[in-house]
């Protein structure tokens, strides 16, 4: 592994720390007591897109659609005419199964092409290590042009 | 390797030709609720997943509308639509909601969906 390798696993390793969720007190892995059930409640909820809840005001910005964003769309779109998830399993595992921490950090369509690529992997459509080979293989394409 | 068992046109076979959710028309059995009844939403558990919004738990609505027979979301989520239910469409007035909504505003009212087990007769 070269030397840029070790330096992104380090970075990886800061940033990763610096994404914990905002408690704004110390948690490691608390016994069963320390957690109340208000406590309890906010680490289970299901992460939704039905609105409702607090946040402080945003910029309200305008933004097109990128291709890939569109040919991403399409291709849930196929995933669900094919019968591979419906729109309610595509929502669970793209606001929900991904945590709230990946939610709020990630763009839209990124958490819908990671869940395309999840659920094709879950179904047993290709193996992980399939489509960690097709990842290696675009990267070095990628790298050469 | 077992692969796991998973039918993926199960859907198309009841709902081609026909739609969803008109594929679950009559499945649900008697609606429990009828328009104009007065209920009040249950603070059931949401975990894994649910789409009834948590602001309108425990608040009082009004049914206007009967809407659909579905699988409930927290089913249909895992693919499973075995067991069809009722979904009402009930109107909420906004200030029963939102603790700090202004008086100005007090005719606001919100409509949304909800299925039949987060409901009792208020």
């Amino acid at each position: 592994m070269s030397s840029s390798t070790r330096e992104e696993v380090l970075r990886h390793i800061q940033t990763v720390g610096n994404l914990q969720p905002a408690l704004h007190k110390q948690t490691h892995a608390p016994a069963p007591t320390e957690i109340t059930h208000t406590l309890f409640r906010a680490y289970t909820r299901p992460v939704h897109d039905v609105g409702g809840e607090y946040d402080v005001p945003i910029q309200w910005t305008e933004k097109e659609e990128e291709v890939w964003e569109l040919n991403t769309f399409a291709t849930c779109e196929c995933l669900a005419w094919r019968g591979v998830w419906s729109a309610e399993e595509r929502r669970r595992r793209q606001n929900v199964d991904v945590g709230q921490t990946a939610y709020l950090g990630l763009p839209y369509y990124g958490r819908w092409l990671m869940t395309a690529a999840l659920i094709l992997v879950d179904k047993q459509y290709v193996t992980l290590t399939e489509l960690h080979d097709k990842i290696e293989e675009v990267k070095k394409r990628h790298e050469q042009s | 390797m077992s692969k796991v068992e998973h039918d993926r046109t199960h859907h198309a076979k009841i709902a081609t030709g026909i739609g969803d959710p008109q594929c679950f028309m009559g499945k649900a059995g008697e609606a429990k609720f009828k328009v104009g009844d007065r209920v009040l939403v249950k603070d059931r558990s949401d975990l894994f997943y649910s789409r009834t919004m948590t602001y309108t738990r425990g608040a009082v609505g009004t049914v206007v509308r009967l809407v659909y027979e579905s699988p409930a979301a927290e089913d249909e989520a895992w693919d499973n639509t075995d067991n069809p239910v009722w979904f009402y469409s009930v109107v909420f007035s906004q200030k029963d909601l939102w603790p700090e909504y202004h008086d100005a505003y007090g005719k606001d009212t919100l409509e949304t969906e909800i299925p039949e087990m987060y409901l009792e007769k208020a």
